[in-house]
């Protein structure tokens, strides 16, 4: 049998997860079955620690991840001895959940270009003969014996390495001016204090490959004329401390340092210094002051270290990654390193990704690769599906960098041009649950306290701006706090001495500059997006829930088996919760606490179960009552779709007398237009606008407002103020040729499902095209199936990823045979005899990420091609119509084709007239109409009692009174807690109609839980609304 | 903070072993109170003016340098280091949440030693295992992929051995 060795990682990441014990079990099992040919044999750090214990057995190169030591007597059975690997303990790549056995194959190492961590995993730090064997030293004997220290430094400029340890200057020239000046003691040191939170390289290299910077610091000592080189290291890095002396010692016993170095007359010796515990020492002057044992402060610049250094002689510091760099170019010449990076930025850089990526670790690639490469096809994308936000690169003196550069090359120039830094290379991933503010306000915090204190701006300074941005996570954010934190930043930038305090501004200037209204909905609206900061929400479901409903009341009252008390908890707050029980997007599941730990509960169908159960029991419930007129005021509200009658909801509530004005014959707006009765049945809605009434609000059918009777005339009639709520339901056009809305067998999506509502007769023929990705386009393509259509095609310009429809749904449209054609887009309508008879079209393909850091699609010329079709759908979009005011109307308009309407107040120009809901924002998700009624009825409320401020949704507790616990029960109860499972618990599927049976019919296709069902799921929840 | 009732006794003639020892070398002054620190768990004040002496410094100066480095302590503290990483990848992953708990089951706050000398929390900006995040290190013993039933756990290991 072939020579096999086992190499078990012994990095610090891989030794806390059990690594030890892991080889020790080895070499035992391995003796016991006395297997032949075998080497247990262990490693430093391959910068994957989040898979550790890794073991790899060459030559083969299987790659085992979270090996522990109960695994290893099947290890060596079945592979070792037998040859066949335990497939279980594969690496699983986190995109795709397959299996990968060769190391060389997965995602995470194939895609890197590893130089500087070359060794890093694959010998043993702790025996020189190894290094020796992969190389090391090589370079030392090249230089000391065949170049010249000159040649030296000319071979480092060649090869254009820039010092990785932040700053990026010139290696060589920094040699250079060393060199160069006057005096014959000189000195080069390692900067290994790798303070940067993230950054975890430095110690990997030490502890995997140290005689790299070993030989890298020898040949920077031959190249500036110092025989006397130090090792700066933070204390917290005891393993790499005990590597590196062994590693000192073995170099020293075979020749390779101290005296007359292989008999080249070149001496050099090297220390170590610990470090005690300051960030601020990594800074190479206060670096210098500790060594010398005195305080780490900085001092000004010039004059340089290269001039005047450790003990006021001329000094070269350089940071680990450089040092190693250095030997590998030494070693294989400034050629072949050249060959890989950009022009300005040449060679390889190493990064620490790390933060909310699957695959947390080390990366090595060519300078110039895109931010993208690295973050999703090399570090796998977001964990658990969520959205990715931004990368935060650099540490504490980097900067945010959001989606719409992502495409950016990483190179030095780069990213101080988006405001970031290269910087000891840490890579933070952030995603849409990580709030920004809280970010800067993190990062503040450190600077702050690590500051050293000498100069003023930087004392003063970060404690200011760090006081600023906790009070705005407080919820005491000032409108005054952004101009202060950019002025206190400006000045701290410039004023302060050393690099701590010229860039610890970063993170608040680059998180203000792309995600300024963070900040503003954290200071004006006390809002969190991202649900993280305390201080301003109760629960992170209720916070985002645009309405702010109480989301743990009601779960808690469903464990209980109260659903009468939950439908009035969710009524408080939102007068349609058996639509939103159906169709709302549930933004709250996104934020839920219990999907970190195995799966959100299922809010939106607990909210349906219970409204389902409301309308089932109604006869046996007391009937509601109207809410008591106790105000002078009448309102008149234009539109009875869920944002005027949400309006019109909260104003009765208030006591105000309200009258709703709808043009249709129904109402419920585009709810009960346009989603198809298989999603949100007629009746549903019905029932909803029926409570409504009983509350007191009146509704007149079949009453426009329009040129006949206008805004004004309402006013006249009585109405002290009026809120129009009247939709976006006219369908945007394509804006291509061909595209007539009279041409038979061409429709408008939304058009054509209100035909289909109301029950008018459409004929679509065999063969369907939809065009557009959305909600619209969805429901058109489904219910072209229901009407007999036989090949349902979705035509969307842009792919899967970028559809704004649920999982859900668009599984449900596949299910029922609608076929998807990603990245299409149309080009005209041919038609004949007034007749759509097809549509000629033009592939695309996604380019730069746009503002949003949504990718642009362009076409892709030469690719046109036609398809036949009966019947084409357009549903790309919809848009308020304006069509009803008169032309002469005061009301001011926006630029957009919208009314102009003040954000917070939801007021126009005219005084007592407000709007709200998709007539303004243009077509918006239904939770978000339900706001905006809640929002025009406070600030209606607001301007009758003549009150100027701010209207303020706030999430609101009732007080919770503790259950007393009886005596003996804590026991009980301690137990049921420790038994409480860490196994997870995933929500029950919602039970869905038979496929075969939803295509033929409009029975609703999504059904409720059963009572069981929800009361179990409800239980689930972790109650964050009780968090002390 | 820990309440002794005496200052505890320092051997005074291991003290000036050290430092002789030391004095000897150059740049000794941080090196040397590392050692102290080793061998007596903390840099008593009373040792300032003799390393002064020893080493031609001002006490002053001497001081200084101590009261700079956050790792160099000039109180007693506990035989458990309990050190919980603040660095960036922590806290994007939980590690405020681990902290709160940890303070609460020491019944400590940051910086503090508990009154038997068992426990000293202290938080670190990095410790360099991000991978592996949530984190804290125990004395020398690295915890990662720190959740709450594993805090719990910890110290209810080491309060019983």
């Amino acid at each position: 049998m072939d020579r096999q060795t086992v190499f078990v990682c012994q990095g610090t990441g891989c030794l806390s997860s059990g690594s030890q014990a892991v080889y020790d079990a080895l070499k035992l099992e391995v003796e016991k079955l006395e297997i032949p040919c075998v080497k247990i044999d262990f490693t430093g750090c391959h910068g994957f620690c989040e898979q550790g214990p890794i073991v790899i057995v060459e030559p083969r190169g299987i790659f085992y991840t979270r090996v522990q030591a109960e695994d290893v007597p099947e290890i060596a059975e079945a592979h070792l001895q037998n040859g066949t690997p335990v497939q279980r303990l594969f690496y699983r790549d986190p995109v795709s959940g397959k299996a990968i056995p060769h190391y060389r194959e997965v995602n995470f190492y194939q895609k890197q270009q590893r130089v500087i961590l070359q060794n890093c995993g694959h010998i043993n730090p702790e025996k020189i003969e190894q290094a020796l064997e992969s190389g090391r030293y090589g370079a030392l004997k090249k230089a000391l014996l065949k170049m010249t220290p000159a040649g030296v430094i000319d071979e480092i400029k060649k090869a254009g390495l820039r010092g990785r340890g932040g700053a990026g200057f010139p290696t060589a020239l920094k040699w250079e001016f060393c060199s160069n000046a006057p005096g014959s003691k000189k000195y080069v040191i390692c900067n290994a204090d790798e303070g940067d939170p993230g950054a975890f390289m430095d110690r990997s290299i030490l502890e995997a490959d140290p005689h790299a910077v070993i030989e890298g610091l020898a040949l920077a000592g031959y190249a500036v004329g110092a025989d006397e080189g130090y090792i700066y290291i933070r204390a917290e890095y005891p393993l790499a401390v005990k590597r590196l002396r062994l590693a000192l010692k073995q170099a020293g016993e075979k020749g390779l340092l101290g005296e007359n170095i292989l008999d080249s007359g070149f001496n050099f010796t090297i220390k170590i210094k610990e470090g005690a515990g300051s960030f601020v020492c990594g800074e190479e002057t206060a670096l210098i002051a500790s060594i010398e044992s005195r305080r780490g402060m900085p001092r000004p610049r010039p004059p340089f270290p290269a001039q005047s250094g450790l003990d006021g002689r001329p000094t070269v510091i350089n940071n680990v990654k450089s040092l190693a760099a250095v030997s590998a170019i030494i070693g294989r010449g400034a050629e072949w390193f050249s060959s890989m990076g950009t022009e300005k930025s040449k060679g390889t850089v190493v990064f620490a990704l790390t933060g909310k990526v699957a695959n947390s670790g080390l990366v090595e690639v060519p300078a110039g690769t895109p931010l993208s490469t690295i973050v999703f096809d090399i570090g796998g994308g977001i964990q658990r599906g969520k959205k990715f936000k931004a990368v935060q690169t650099g540490g504490p003196s980097g900067g945010c960098i959001p989606a719409q550069h992502m495409d950016t090359p990483v190179e030095f120039e780069n990213l101080s041009r988006l405001g970031s830094i290269m910087g000891s290379g840490g890579m933070v991933v952030l995603d849409e649950s990580t709030c920004m503010v809280e970010i800067a306000r993190y990062f503040l915090s450190f600077t702050q306290s690590e500051s050293c204190g000498k100069c003023t701006p930087c004392r003063l300074g970060t404690r200011q701006m760090l006081e600023i941005l906790t009070r705005i996570t407080q919820g005491r954010g000032r409108d005054s706090d952004i101009e202060a934190l950019l002025n206190i930043a400006k000045t701290v930038k410039e004023g302060s001495l050393c690099g701590l305090g010229q860039t610890c501004p970063n993170p608040v200037l680059t998180t203000l500059q792309y995600f300024r209204e963070e900040y503003e909905a954290h200071i004006k609206e006390k809002k969190c997006p991202a649900a993280v900061c305390d201080a301003l929400m109760i629960s992170p479901c209720q916070h985002t829930c645009p309405v702010g409903i109480d989301v743990p009341r009601y779960l808690d009252a469903i464990s209980r088996e109260e659903f009468l008390e939950a439908a009035e908890i969710i009524r408080e707050r939102n007068p349609f919760p058996a639509i939103c029980g159906r169709i709302c997007h549930h933004p709250c599941e996104l934020r839920c606490r219990r999907g970190e730990l195995d799966d959100s509960l299922a809010i939106r169908a607990l909210k349906r179960f219970v409204t389902d159960w409301y309308f089932d029991n109604i006869d046996k419930i007391p009937p509601p009552e109207p809410f008591t007129v106790l105000k002078p005021q009448k309102v008149a509200v234009v539109g009875a779709g869920p944002c005027g009658l949400s309006c019109a909801y909260f104003l009765a509530r208030m006591g105000y007398s309200v009258t709703v004005f709808e043009a249709l014959p129904v109402g419920g707006g585009m709810l009960s237009v346009a989603l198809p009765e298989f999603r949100l049945p007629d009746q549903v809605i019905q029932k909803e606008i029926e409570y409504i009434k009983k509350r007191g609000v009146e509704i007149k059918y079949n009453s426009p407002v329009n040129i006949n009777f206008t805004v004004d005339d309402l006013k006249k009639s009585g109405y002290d103020a009026v809120f129009i709520a009247a939709g976006a339901q006219k369908s945007q056009q394509i804006g291509i040729p061909g595209e007539v809305e009279d041409l038979e067998g061409f429709y408008y999506g939304l058009r054509f499902l209100r035909d289909v509502k109301i029950g008018k007769p459409v004929r679509v023929g065999k063969k369907v095209i939809v065009i557009g990705g959305g909600n619209v386009a969805l429901d058109t393509a489904r219910t072209a199936v229901r009407l007999g259509a036989e090949d349902v095609e979705i035509f969307y310009r842009r792919n899967r990823e970028e559809m704004p429809v649920s999982e859900l749904e668009y599984e449900e449209a596949v299910t029922e045979g609608v076929r998807f054609n990603f990245l299409v887009s149309p080009t005209r309508i041919v038609s004949s005899n007034w007749k759509a008879t097809g549509l000629q079209c033009i592939k695309m393909e996604l380019g730069e990420p746009g503002k949003d850091g949504r990718r642009r699609p362009i076409p892709l010329a030469g690719t046109e091609f036609f398809v036949e079709a009966d019947a084409v759908f357009a549903s790309v979009g919809q848009a308020p119509d304006l069509s009803f005011l008169p032309p002469d109307s005061a009301l001011e308009r926006s630029r957009l084709e919208t009314l102009a309407v003040d954000e917070n107040r939801l007021s126009t120009n005219v005084s007592g007239v407000f709007a709200g809901g998709d007539f303004v924002t243009g077509p918006g998700m239904v939770i978000e109409a339900i706001t905006a009624g809640r929002r025009g009825a406070l600030a209606i409320d607001k301007h009758f009692k003549g009150d100027p401020a701010r209207v303020l949704i706030y999430d609101q507790r009732k007080d919770v009174l503790p259950l007393g616990i009886a005596e003996g029960e804590e026991e009980h109860l301690d137990r049921e807690l420790e038994e409480e499972t860490w196994k997870p618990q995933y929500r029950p599927q919602v039970p869905r109609l038979q496929a075969e049976e939803r295509k033929r019919s409009f029975k609703e296709t999504e059904l409720s839980y059963s009572g069981a069902e929800a009361v179990q799921e409800s239980k689930r929840c972790l109650r964050c609304d009780l968090e002390i | 903070m820990a309440k002794l009732k005496a200052p505890p006794e320092i051997d005074l003639e291991r003290l000036n072993e050290i430092v002789s020892e030391h004095a000897r070398k150059r740049w000794a002054l941080i090196p040397l109170v590392q050692e102290v620190q080793a061998e007596f768990g903390f840099i008593p004040p009373r040792v300032v003016p003799i390393i002064a002496n020893k080493l031609h410094l001002f006490p002053s100066e001497v001081q200084g340098v101590v009261s700079f480095y956050e790792q160099l302590y000039t109180e007693p503290r506990g035989r458990n280091i309990v050190r919980v990483c603040r660095g960036t990848a922590c806290h994007v992953r939980g590690g405020k949440a681990i902290l709160k708990l940890v303070k609460r089951q020491l019944e400590l706050e940051e910086n503090e030693t508990s009154e038997d000398l068992e426990y000293t929390l202290e938080t670190v900006a990095c410790l360099g295992v991000c991978a592996l995040s949530p984190t804290m290190v125990i004395n020398n013993q690295v915890c990662g992929h720190m959740n709450p039933k594993k805090v719990k756990e910890l110290f209810k290991r080491e309060g019983e051995g």
